[in-house]
């Protein structure tokens, strides 16, 4: 019979086997069911990270100060299907595709009308009330009426010139999800 | 036993069939995609590139083009409805490729819709180039027209894509006093 003893070679003469102490660190006592874990955990990392929590690194200060440069988080791609994206929301917009995507602020809804006077955003004509953004600037927008699926994203971040900073209407169908942290 | 070898013998055919098809008759999308990515990398430069290598490498960039581009471009910094050459397109090349630091450009994201005659194509693509001095990406939707001429899928329009339609030299809007300094790139 073989002798299964820890680091005792085989009677028959083969190879050593692996330390039963480093096997059980390694594998467990039941490698098959840690066999079945690992596959059950590699399997679900792949749909969750893949098709629900999709990780971004943020590039780029058109989100400061709540979202730093080059900082990491995770886009819920399952957040709006139960109900519509909501104002003040941060949501990731797609451009061709996912790999590369914008990261902005929901400030107007389909339907509404959306303009910047001196710095303030006014909804409906009606001053919004922005606790994020932390640096005042002087933005004059004319006023854009969104369509019906249509939603106005913006930065936090508004120290720089409007046509320098990436804004405006988009459709609902660019919206990938919204952000989880 | 013999079945099993004659199978194995018929599935390996049928393997090495399918991959000569796909080598003499290759599918355009996947074609026009590879050339793409050549293209990227052709426009691509490292930062201590030689004369002659920028040279070679621009007028690599120009081959990617027909003779005449239609150019309908929309950008903060550069608004252009024209027409370009493949000699104002490699003038163009040879500039971006001057830029201290090198420049790396990236497609990361392409599709491909390939028109039913086959012999022309739209793509709809993600465009990033990172200057080799500068932290930040330029980063921009863009669609290209692709025709087949002699044989080869060449870029016969260049255009960008509004993702969000503020940024663009006609938005309207405009600024005053800013309260905070420093150069930003969002």
């Amino acid at each position: 019979m073989a002798q299964n003893q820890a680091g005792q070679p085989n009677a028959g003469g083969g190879q050593p086997r692996i330390p039963r102490w480093l096997s059980i660190v390694v594998m467990g006592r039941h490698p098959k069911v840690t066999m079945v874990r690992i596959a059950v955990l590699v399997v679900t990392s792949f749909v969750v990270f893949k098709f629900i929590l999709l990780p971004i690194r943020i590039e780029g200060i058109s989100m400061w100060p709540t979202y730093q440069d080059r900082s990491w988080n995770f886009v819920n791609r399952l957040a709006y299907l139960r109900h519509e994206p909501q104002r003040g929301d941060v949501v990731s917009i797609r451009l061709a595709g996912p790999h590369v995507m914008y990261l902005k602020r929901i400030i107007g809804l389909p339907g509404e009308t959306v303009a910047f006077k001196n710095g303030r955003v006014l909804i409906n004509g009606e001053m919004l009330n922005e606790p994020y953004e932390k640096s005042p600037c002087q933005w004059n927008c004319p006023p854009v009426v969104l369509g019906p699926n249509e939603y106005y994203v913006v930065g936090d971040n508004r120290t720089m010139p409007p046509e320098l900073h990436k804004h405006g209407e988009i459709l609902r169908s660019r919206i990938v999800g919204k952000l989880l942290l | 036993m013999k079945i099993i070898f004659r199978i194995l013998l018929l599935a390996a055919l049928a393997a090495l069939g399918i991959w000569l098809w796909s080598v003499l008759f290759p599918d355009p999308e996947k074609v026009i995609r590879q050339r793409l990515v050549e293209l990227a990398r052709a426009a691509s430069s490292l930062s201590n590139e030689s004369d002659l290598a920028r040279l070679a490498a621009a007028h690599r960039v120009a081959g990617f083009f027909s003779t005449n581009v239609e150019l309908n471009v929309e950008l903060p910094e550069l608004n252009q409805h024209n027409s370009l050459t493949q000699e104002e397109i490699t003038q163009a090349a040879l500039f971006a490729r001057s830029r201290a630091g090198g420049l790396q450009v990236k497609f990361p994201d392409i599709n491909v819709m390939v028109a039913p005659g086959k012999r022309s194509a739209t793509v709809d693509l993600t465009v990033t180039a990172t200057a080799g001095s500068e932290s930040e990406s330029f980063v921009q939707e863009m669609k290209f027209t692709l025709h087949k001429i002699d044989g080869q899928w060449l870029i016969t329009r260049v255009e960008t894509v509004k993702t969000l339609s503020r940024c663009w030299p006609n938005s309207r809007c405009h600024f005053e006093l800013c309260t905070a300094a420093g150069s930003f790139h969002s």
